[in-house]
């Protein structure tokens, strides 16, 4: 590094080889530090990716890690099983539309939230607008879906009790209990968890927007909308464009905007069965529940590979169309 | 002309306005309701009405869940798995970043490769539990620590921000002859405190808020967390079998529904403590992820 004290001639010594030895000795440290890493990924990130065998092979959870190779290949007959499976439908369908229905309402609600925010002239109102609207990112699932009971449930659900008490409807509606309301229900939760959340990210590109640009186009008579619609939003292109290439990349987990699997696990039941039930939870029931780990890993695999596809082409577009990408 | 500017402008701020405040009210009203919920007589709370403050009010609904063993337990155990794991993930994440934020190290390429890999792909669920199971973590307390203790993406908000630290500071204190292990714990670690703090909070709430490892991997009920048994008592009572069932007859008034709110208001509060503490240093510290990640 830049604490040698005596200045290497080029050219002596034992070439190329020894000197990046030299280099690394003197690094040994760091090297250490980073190694601890690098185990430590190997054992749980990329152990479990050589996991991904047993979808072609019939795996026996008693074989332990060394199974996963030992085990006899089945070729694609899972993949197969899954396909013909007289659910498959119905999980292919629940997951597309709850996840597009996420992109659709809850990608766009952060950027509105800025773009309101960033109109705001009292800062404390502002600022604590904002302080409540990331709180809920920070509670989990389970308290999420806690609420929800308390607000909708037919018996104790405060909006039954306040529908009924102002003569809107007669009978308890079945928020929780309705195959009809689960994709409101998780679109609606998800959207009210992560909305301020993603805010941070949009006000932190207006942010960077130059003020000199609004005052020029004030000075030209534009009035707030057209800010908002010439200045504000193309000055956010970017952002949004490597916000919504996550989105997208992330949309069968549900990631950017709220696990769909916790959702369709906690606020799932027997009765919203038929839209609630997506890969995951199914993934899960018949693996984890049902010990049949090959199938399982394969209904896994055909999503995570989706994922990626996903992920490298909408980036490719973005890039394409726009000319700002995640990679 | 300047006069209908002004007027515009003022229905504009108005429609804004009104808009926030709705939206500040239902992120905001939830929380209050459970916890006026939390403090009322459970079997008067099924007759509904009370939305302001509590009608009948009781502290029974936290006596009994104190006298629960049950609930105690998974209590201390989120309390215990949150504080080592969050220490031990901070302490491991900070000392491979610290390695990895300097530019000169050799094979840095190939770490890179490695971590941004392992990032955007994964071997799925079943594979995992394969792997925990073969360590010998599944149903030990250790499952909510060790694979959780270095994530890739705090690894690079990490070695962003440790590579914004001045390098004359490493420098002068190689002069003064210390090792890279005083280096990282005397100088570099005590500067970072806006990132640690980020990566603190996000850790402790992770870990506050788990219950899926708990669910997938321990079967012990000594080691379930509070996270896990809100989900039980919560998706018990959401099943259309027995919504009304009362948690705990002995009890005066005590209903299932507000053991909920009251275990709910038990989650949130120590969220709700940290949360003011750490707010200035996470928004600089999700940025550093945005941008760089």
């Amino acid at each position: 590094m830049e604490l040698e004290t005596q200045p290497k001639s080029p050219g002596t010594g034992g070439g190329r080889r020894s000197f990046l030895w030299k280099r690394f000795k003197k690094q040994k440290v760091l090297h250490l530090f980073v190694g601890l890493g690098m185990i430590y990924l190997l054992i749980f990130a990329y152990t479990p990716m050589f996991g991904i065998l047993m979808a072609f092979k019939d795996y026996s959870i008693s074989g332990g890690i060394k199974g996963i190779f030992t085990s006899d290949w089945v070729g694609l007959r899972y993949f197969d099983e899954f396909v013909h499976d007289y659910q498959f439908g119905k999980l292919v369908r629940n997951t597309l539309v709850l996840s597009l229905l996420k992109v659709i309402f809850a990608f766009p609600a952060p950027i509105l939230l800025a773009i309101m925010l960033n109109e705001v002239k009292h800062m404390a109102f502002k600022r604590f607008v904002q302080t409540i609207s990331y709180l809920p990112h920070f509670i989990s699932w389970v308290v999420v879906v806690g609420v929800s009971y308390a607000f909708l449930s037919a018996d104790v659900g405060v909006v039954n009790k306040a529908l009924m008490a102002m003569g809107f409807t007669d009978e308890p509606l079945a928020f929780l209990t309705s195959p009809n309301y689960f994709w409101g229900l998780a679109v609606g939760s998800a959207v009210w968890k992560e909305m301020g959340w993603w805010t941070i990210i949009f006000l932190a590109a207006i942010s960077g927007i130059s003020p000199s640009l609004y005052e020029a186009a004030e000075i030209d008579g534009a009035g707030r909308l057209a800010r908002i619609r010439y200045i504000t939003l193309p000055g956010m292109k970017g952002t949004i464009v490597v916000v919504l290439v996550l989105t997208i990349g992330s949309i069968l987990g549900g990631g950017l905007v709220g696990s769909n699997f916790e959702q369709a696990y906690l606020l799932g039941n027997s009765i919203n069965n038929p839209t609630s039930e997506i890969v995951q939870t199914y993934a899960f029931r018949v693996g984890l529940s049902d010990g049949r780990f090959s199938y399982a890993a394969a209904i896994d695999l055909i999503q995570s590979v989706i994922s990626v596809a996903l992920i490298f082409s909408s980036n490719y577009i973005a890039k394409r169309v726009s000319g700002s990408s995640l990679f | 002309m300047l006069k209908s500017q002004r007027q515009k402008d003022f229905v504009f701020d108005s429609v804004i306005y009104v808009v926030l405040f709705i939206i500040m009210l239902t992120m905001l009203y939830p929380f209050y309701y459970v916890l006026i919920a939390s403090f009322n007589k459970g079997s008067d709370s099924l007759l509904g009405g009370v939305y302001l403050w509590p009608r009948n009010f009781t502290l029974e609904n936290y006596r009994v869940f104190m006298d629960d063993p049950k609930w105690v337990k998974a209590f201390l155990v989120s309390v215990l798995r949150t504080v080592s794991g969050t220490l031990l993930g901070l302490l491991l994440t900070s000392i491979v970043a610290y390695g990895l934020s300097h530019r000169d190290l050799l094979f840095s390429k190939v770490y890179f490769t490695v971590i941004v890999f392992a990032m955007y792909f994964s071997g799925g669920l079943i594979p995992y539990y394969v792997v925990l199971r073969s360590l010998g973590l599944l149903n030990s307390f250790a499952v909510y620590i060790i694979p959780s203790m270095l994530s890739t993406f705090f690894l690079l908000i990490a070695i962003s921000f440790f590579r914004e630290i001045p390098a004359e500071l490493k420098e002068s204190a190689h002069i003064d002859g210390a090792g890279e292990l005083t280096i990282f714990f005397r100088i570099i670690l005590p500067v970072s405190t806006p990132v640690l703090a980020t990566m603190a909070l996000f850790m402790g709430v992770g870990q506050w808020n788990s219950w899926l490892d708990s669910a997938y991997f321990v079967q012990s009920e000594e080691l379930r967390t509070l996270a896990f048994r809100m989900m039980e008592v919560i998706n018990k009572s959401n099943s259309p079998m027995d919504s009304l069932a009362v948690a705990n007859s002995a009890s005066a008034g005590v209903t299932s529904f507000s053991l909920q709110v009251t275990s709910m208001v038990v989650s949130i509060v120590p969220i709700i403590c940290v949360y003011p503490f750490l707010q200035k240093y996470f928004v600089h510290g999700i940025m550093l992820g945005s941008v760089k990640g």
